[in-house]
Parts: structure tokens; C-alpha cells; sequence
């Protein structure tokens, strides 16, 4: 995690963009936690825990581990898909 | 360097992760005066801008740092990451057509 970052991005005072989630729930049963909030910041609670996270089509499961701590729910879940070239038959 | 250059300028041309604003600062802390030419220095101050370069993370641990920064990005799986691995830009830039700068140093090795 890389704080100076976060910090230039956004006033301290705030602190972190957080959204209200079931983490004690999940905690409790071990349930993945839904969210479309992409933009839900990580934090050290998160870790251990597995999120499916909105692309704008479907919920991708998402598992946290220690080094995503600081980053975005939305920055490990693309929402384009990769252009592949499909032979067509004429 | 080039003996003529000033000694801003020879630093901030030479040395990568010295930049104008950083060299104007190790200047000032010296205490070089901003008109003193490369030719012009004594052995003492350039002992103490080596000193002072010795305490910054500079050339190779630099570039280092920064192939690490972007590895660390691709191996927890960010988008980011995998823009650096394929070359393209990172930002939410176009690529339709140009990003040829991206092509050039979006890498995962990108200093070698």
C-alpha cells in the first residue's frame, strides 16, 4: 500500500472511500459479499474475504489478499472485453 | 558532463531521477550559487554533492523500484497491471489509432 498516493488523490481529512458492506455477516459465514460499488476502497478488514464485484454485465468473484490493501474493488475486475479477431465463413 | 553547463542543469541532464527542481534544491543545500558552471567547482563540493546524491534513490535503484512498482501491479491482478504487460496505455487513453508512447515504454520490464 502506498499511501502518499491515496493522499494526493483525495484530502486526509476523509480519510478512505468506504461504502457501507456486510462484512460482519460475511466474516460470520464465509459468504462472498455482492457490491457494484467499484470504487470501494480496500481496507485491511477486507483481507481473507471474497467480493463479487459488478463489470456492468455480471458479478466477478474477487478474492483479497494482503498486497491489494489500498487499492480499488473495481481496479481487479475489468469491464472491457479483449478484441479477438473471428474468422467469419465468406 | 559537460564542463561549460551549469551546475543545475549538468546534474538535472545526467543523473536519471534528478530532475531541475530536485538539483535546484541539493544546489541550494550545498549552497552553489544558481550562475556556478560544472568547470567552476572545488573537489570539497563535489564531495558534498555526492554526499548528498548518496542519500537519494537515484539511476539504478530507481529504475528498480519502478519495475517493481509495475510487476507488483500485474502479479495482484490489477487492470493496470495488465495494460503494462500488453503494451497499451494505462489511463483510459484511446487506441484506436497512435498510443505509440505507450508501445514504447509500457512494459513489465520497462526499465532493463
Amino acid at each position: 500500500m502506498k499511501p502518499s498516493i491515496n493522499f494526493l488523490a483525495r484530502s486526509s481529512w476523509k480519510g478512505p472511500h468506504l461504502v457501507p458492506l456486510p462484512i460482519a455477516q460475511a466474516i460470520k459465514t464465509g459468504q462472498p459479499i455482492r457490491t457494484n460499488a467499484r470504487s470501494c476502497t480496500i481496507i485491511p478488514q477486507f483481507v481473507g474475504l471474497k467480493f463479487q464485484v459488478h463489470n456492468g454485465k455480471e458479478y466477478v468473484q474477487l478474492d483479497i489478499t494482503d498486497e491489494m490493501v489500498g487499492n480499488k474493488l473495481g481496479e481487479f475486475v475489468p469491464t472491457r472485453k479483449k478484441f479477438t479477431y473471428k474468422f467469419s465463413k465468406n | 558532463m559537460k564542463a561549460n553547463a551549469l551546475v543545475k542543469i549538468g546534474l538535472s541532464q545526467r543523473i536519471f531521477g534528478v530532475g531541475p527542481q530536485v538539483a535546484e534544491k541539493l544546489c541550494s543545500k550545498v549552497g552553489i550559487y544558481p550562475q556556478m558552471r560544472m568547470s567552476e567547482l572545488t573537489e570539497s563540493q563535489i564531495l558534498s554533492i555526492n554526499k548528498e546524491l548518496n542519500n537519494l534513490t537515484i539511476e539504478g535503484q530507481l529504475k528498480q523500484k519502478i519495475n517493481e512498482n509495475i510487476q507488483l501491479k500485474r502479479s495482484i491482478g490489477t487492470i493496470a497491471g495488465m495494460r503494462h504487460a500488453s503494451g497499451l496505455p494505462v489511463r483510459g487513453q484511446k487506441t484506436q489509432n497512435n498510443s505509440s508512447t505507450a508501445r514504447k515504454l509500457n512494459h513489465l520490464n520497462r526499465h532493463v
